[in-house]
């Protein structure tokens, strides 16, 4: 089982909305999910999403992994308001794997 | 022509004089930072006549450019005793610029007496400002203006009781764009450093006043409308972005969520009552209590973020704006505390007393580890923050700062750095501004370096703790956030300068436009480092060592749930930023 909280406009894809309590999605692992395999199974569209996204409290990206019993916390592109560079870019910051200006475009992740 | 005023509290004289030459590119930061380290005896008692308080515009401070309305106040810290450079978003420093103050002195100190200052195009005088001292600041505030010619003329800068007394958690508040009392150069007890100067309040009128002088109006043209594109585009800081729509607090939830939100003391990183206080929940809660979706308004005129919100009683009637993130926290999670209602009258009561929401909020998470009341019980911290106000034995001694109560209660755990209440940031979570915290010249200070991305700047960094170039990260962040603190901007427009380059040009392009340089990105940097050089070499004097650039000794070893981390960057790394 993987726990999705998610805020802001992402709270409609749970059941409960109310913002002054959690809005947890709760789905079914897979082996090798990844963020970005776990936002799709919910059903949240990449163009919401911000660059603050955690798996287990720690700073992630679309392509970390998502271990069994993982807690996933998603925020929106309107509330990324954690300034990213507080964390360790492992790799691209951007969910959308998009290059930061003077990085080059990578291409898609094996 | 820009001039200064140089305001003697001893003989209550005023004399206006020429902006130096050394000085004539400084501002904001830059020259409150100047004029401490040139005039201020850095071993001097902060609470003495030796001690300069001074209020200094940005560069930009007053012209069209989009949220430029930061003044600076700067002197030495009674809480730190080290220098300090606190500012505020308000009208007030809009008015001292359009009247062609680039800086406002104040020196020496009276026998006796409380004293207000009014500043105008004919000048400066004094009023005795007895009559205005106690009570609560909002009603001072309010009746100062009225018998000045009302809000629409005039903005107000003022202490509360907790500066008149002196006390080292004290701020000095300045008037939102509404004539609240409500922002605040908060940080470090400057409000301590006017009280001893028997300075009530300064009433700025800038009626007949001209424009703030331009010298390249279509360079400035060109990095306005620069800036203000990356700002009205950004997702942060447009219009209903997550500023305007959550305001500040919206990162409780994040932060809750990294594990990073100190709660009872820095004791977890999780509070579970963080939804309950979070920004999403002031909206809410404002919509429920309103009718209405109620949207961020300004602090101060000309911002375009508008991230200032205001949270209202039960009966549709406003209780208190605004309630920062910062402040949220302090009184939220750092105490136990999950009711909105009760955080709400705490942020108001610091308004009302002229005190400082993160070093209250922390010293009262220290009061509680020392038993003076319990984590969670908001009724009682209510009582305590009353208790400031009223000047109480023990009302002095919380009005003293988290350092000083912990002293006062044998408590050990104390976070802080030189003094200076840690804020919203766990740096064993988050270790980035853990290497802020240490080694700012401010103390704990979760603004020194919370700006620009590193290859903006030309700086490959990554904040790996074993990565050899994050002390040059850690300098950089603090050089590129002295730059902005000296044009008079408002450090949020971090958020989209960061993302978008042309807003960054478009920064550099207004300033030099403004003063009539020819700066680049490139002078960035220097002038950053320029401020920082003279504020370390300040502390440097005032007898600051390697030994203060530390986080305290409980975070080396009580490990933080849920990471359950603690703080281990090498005292040599943090030793590297400033000291190598």
């Amino acid at each position: 089982m993987v726990h999705v909280h998610v805020y802001g406009k992402l709270r409609r894809h749970a059941a409960a909305t109310d913002p002054r309590a959690a809005s947890v999605v709760q789905i079914t692992h897979c082996p090798g999910d990844t963020v970005r395999a776990v936002v799709e199974r919910v059903g949240i569209s990449l163009d919401e999403l911000g660059a603050n996204l955690f798996v287990d409290g720690h700073y992630a990206d679309l392509e970390t992994p998502v271990p069994d019993g993982a807690r996933v916390g998603l925020f929106p592109d309107d509330m990324q308001l954690l300034y990213k560079w507080y964390f360790r870019p492992e790799r691209s910051l951007d969910p959308r794997g998009e290059p930061r200006p003077g990085e080059t475009k990578k291409g898609p992740r094996p | 022509m820009e001039r200064m005023l140089r305001v003697n509290m001893t003989d209550r004289t005023v004399r206006f004089e020429p902006v130096p030459s050394s000085y004539i590119h400084r501002a904001g930061r830059w020259l409150t930072s100047s004029l401490v380290h040139d005039e201020v005896p850095p071993t001097c008692h902060p609470l003495g006549p030796e001690n300069k308080l001074v209020f200094s515009p940005g560069i930009v401070t007053g012209t069209a450019a989009p949220t430029s309305s930061r003044i600076s106040v700067g002197g030495k810290s009674p809480l730190t005793g080290g220098i300090k450079e606190a500012n505020a978003g308000t009208g007030w420093g809009r008015r001292l610029a359009r009247l062609g103050i680039r800086a406002l002195i104040v020196e020496g100190q009276p026998s006796s007496g409380l004293w207000l200052l009014k500043v105008d195009a004919q000048g400066a005088t004094f009023e005795p400002a007895d009559a205005w001292a106690g009570g609560r600041l909002s009603e001072r505030v309010t009746a100062i203006a009225t018998q000045h010619g009302g809000r629409d003329k005039v903005d107000v800068c003022a202490i509360g009781a907790a500066g008149e007394q002196r006390m080292a958690a004290a701020g000095v508040c300045f008037t939102d764009r509404e004539g609240r009392a409500s922002r605040y150069a908060g940080r470090g007890g400057l409000g301590a450093v006017m009280g001893s100067k028997g300075l009530k309040a300064i009433v700025v009128d800038d009626s007949g006043a001209g424009d703030v002088p331009i010298a390249d109006k279509a360079k400035f043209e060109q990095g306005r409308k620069k800036l203000a594109a990356a700002l009205g585009e950004h997702a942060i800081t447009r219009p209903k972005g997550a500023l305007n729509a959550y305001g500040t607090a919206v990162l409780v939830n994040i932060l809750n969520e990294a594990g990073g939100l100190p709660t009872r003391n820095f004791r977890e990183g999780r509070f579970e009552g963080a939804t309950k206080i979070a920004g999403e929940a002031i909206f809410e809660g404002n919509r429920e209590r309103v009718g209405r979706d109620v949207y961020n308004h300004p602090c101060s005129p000309g911002c375009v973020i508008a991230c200032s919100n205001t949270w209202h009683r039960k009966d549709g009637s406003e209780h208190t704006s605004c309630i920062e993130y910062e402040s949220d926290w302090a009184f939220g999670a750092n105490c136990g505390i999950d009711d909105l209602d009760q955080i709400a009258e705490l942020n108001l009561l610091c308004n009302e007393y002229g005190l400082d929401t993160i070093e209250i909020g922390g010293t009262l998470a220290v009061a509680a580890d020392g038993g003076v009341w319990s984590f969670g019980d908001g009724r009682r911290a209510i009582e305590l923050v009353h208790e400031i106000g009223r000047a109480t034995p023990l009302g002095r001694i919380l009005g003293n700062g988290a350092l000083f109560t912990g002293r006062a209660f044998g408590v050990t755990r104390v976070p802080h750095v030189k003094g200076q209440s840690m804020p919203a940031y766990e740096p064993r979570a988050i270790k980035g501004i853990g290497m802020t915290y240490a080694v700012s010249t401010m103390g704990a200070d979760h603004t020194s370096g919370y700006t620009i991305a590193p290859e903006i700047l030309g700086v490959s960094g990554k904040l790996d703790p074993a990565d050899p170039k994050k002390a040059d990260v850690a300098r950089t962040f603090q050089y590129a956030t002295a730059f902005i603190d000296t044009t008079g901007h408002c450090l949020f427009i971090a958020f989209a300068i960061l993302d978008l380059p042309t807003g960054f040009e478009g920064l550099v392009e207004e300033c030099a436009g403004a003063l009539g340089t020819a700066w680049t990105m490139d002078d960035v940097g220097r002038i950053g480092k320029a401020v920082l050089d003279l504020e370390l070499e300040f502390n440097r004097r005032a007898g600051f060592t390697a030994a203060d650039d530390r986080l305290p000794e409980f975070m080396t070893r009580e490990p933080l749930p849920p990471h359950n981390g603690v703080w281990d960057v090498p005292d040599r790394e943090l030793d590297k930023v400033f000291r190598s």
